[in-house]
């Protein structure tokens, strides 16, 4: 029997308005072995960043200026060039029709803040397994 | 007061008002009402008030129907008020009826009064609160991201040793950041319940499975405490349709409670029975108990009857519960007496199981 290979993650796109959360998920996810952490401070600038960053996985906040994490992600996920990303929200939006929007906009998975930074990288990696195992990004 | 101005002062009133007889048929409709209803008061007199209120509408459960309590036989001598909800047709309109039997001069009863308030405002007034609500939780929250990130990340020894004492005080920072989550999530929790925005999935449960997910969710707690959990519960009762999950929230509620509150080697037991149509739930502890005054309040927003042995709540805990067991048109309360303990005690109703 054919056993999925175990995600990695090399490089995070980090999509945060907010420095002092951008400083925490960058060391969380130095904690768990990821030393590629590129920040970005809302869509615009993650959408002018993917194609040169290339990155493994983005990790997205929903409320941020200029465009917000929902439709950043729409715009990711109808893009060939990005949509095979995983996209994998981190968010203060913790009410179940918030992580249902999140869901339809094509995310991986959701994330709430605050989260364990201790535990960031093993949940993220739960979710690609998971995602692996449906058979999508 | 002759009837010609009984009747005006009764179509002055802003609210809706409908008498009916034993039979259910109209007695009287205010003004208010017929515009409302968009009805011609002579044509319906002595017609079935059912008809009024248009045919059901498949969008408002049976219970908050305006026709629910058109039964004066039924329902006596008891007064009652709820929330109903009715369609014109295009939108559902929220409003709070009123009833109450109606008697006649030897003090026979005849029928029963309805009054109608529209809650419009109020519920505009609530899904402001909730929103806000929401919004305050949301704006909270990211502060206490970084906060709760940054402690767990020294915590966690990510920047290297630091000192016990400092140790210690990040430990004292690290539990108040999450009683203040803990919090937050309580106040988002209690709003959406309060205003009705809960969805209740209800299916058919078996409580004694429910009680028994919920001990081993909290055996550790009782560990740490030296509380021992005795359940009581009998064979083959009766399932209850309820939420699992809402449910199970109401039980780790107060079993929680009872472990805070009970001394160091007490018991905490469960007991759960079939009781005349329902199924009910005791968790009794062997704490310092709580002053009868006390009672009535101890459901309600940031009440504390007494000081825990151990760990801090978020004084909404009890209040969640009380409005979960409501919706669930259960019935709670607590019995205790100061230096006995105390027995919090809820009761789901067994409704007869409908085959599909």
């Amino acid at each position: 029997m054919n056993s999925l290979p175990l995600p990695t993650v090399q490089k995070v796109l980090v999509v945060e308005d907010d420095p002092d959360i951008q400083k925490v998920i960058r060391m969380s996810l130095r904690h768990g072995g990821v030393n590629d952490v590129v920040l970005t401070g809302d869509g615009r600038e993650c959408l002018a960043a993917v194609n040169r960053v290339r990155p493994d996985l983005i990790l997205l906040d929903v409320s941020m200026p200029h465009l917000d994490g929902y439709q950043t992600c729409v715009l990711l996920k109808a893009n060939p060039e990005t949509k095979s990303i995983p996209v994998i929200f981190l968010t203060a939006k913790v009410q179940a029709q918030e992580a249902e929007i999140g869901m339809q906009s094509g995310a991986l998975g959701y994330l709430s803040k605050p989260f364990d930074p201790l535990t960031l990288h093993e949940q993220i990696l739960a979710l690609l397994a998971k995602g692996a195992a449906r058979g999508n990004p | 007061m002759n009837d010609s101005s009984s009747t005006s002062i009764l179509d002055s009133l802003t609210s809706g008002i409908l008498a009916v007889d034993l039979d259910s048929r109209v007695l009287f409709v205010s003004a208010a009402l017929c515009r409302r209803l968009g009805i011609d008061r002579d044509a319906w007199l002595g017609k079935p008030a059912a008809g009024l209120f248009g045919p059901a509408n498949p969008r408002i459960s049976a219970k908050r129907s305006a026709l629910y309590r058109l039964d004066p036989r039924r329902d006596g001598p008891k007064s009652e008020y709820r929330e109903i909800e009715w369609s014109d047709g295009n939108r559902i309109v929220h409003l709070r009826e009123d009833s109450s039997p109606l008697y006649d001069q030897a003090g026979q009863l005849t029928g029963r009064l309805f009054a109608y308030h529209d809650l419009s405002w109020e519920k505009t007034i609530d899904q402001m609160k909730s929103e806000f609500i929401s919004v305050a939780s949301h704006e909270l929250r990211t502060p206490m991201t970084s906060i709760k990130g940054s402690v767990d990340l020294i915590l966690g020894g990510c920047v290297g040793e630091v000192s016990s004492e400092a140790l210690e005080l990040l430990e004292v920072a690290h539990s108040a950041c999450d009683r203040m989550i803990r919090l937050i999530n309580n106040i988002l929790d209690l709003s959406k319940i309060e205003a009705g925005q809960i969805q209740l999935n209800l299916e058919w449960i078996d409580l004694a499975i429910v009680v028994e997910r919920s001990l081993r969710s909290l055996n550790a707690l009782a560990g740490q405490a030296g509380i021992k959990l005795k359940q009581n519960f009998p064979n083959g009762l009766p399932p209850v349709e309820a939420d699992r999950d809402r449910i199970e929230q109401v039980i780790t509620n107060l079993v929680s409670n009872a472990i805070k509150f009970s001394p160091a080697n007490g018991e905490v037991e469960i007991c759960l029975s079939a009781d005349n149509g329902w199924i009910r739930c005791s968790v009794s502890d062997q704490g310092c108990g709580i002053a009868e005054k006390d009672l009535s309040r101890i459901f309600g927003k940031f009440q504390q009857a007494g000081l825990p042995q151990r760990g801090a709540g978020t004084g909404l805990g009890l209040a969640i519960t009380y409005a979960l067991v409501t919706e669930h048109k259960g019935k709670i309360w607590a019995e205790s007496r100061i230096g006995e303990g105390s027995r919090f005690v809820f009761c789901l109703p067994v409704a007869v199981r409908r085959e599909a």
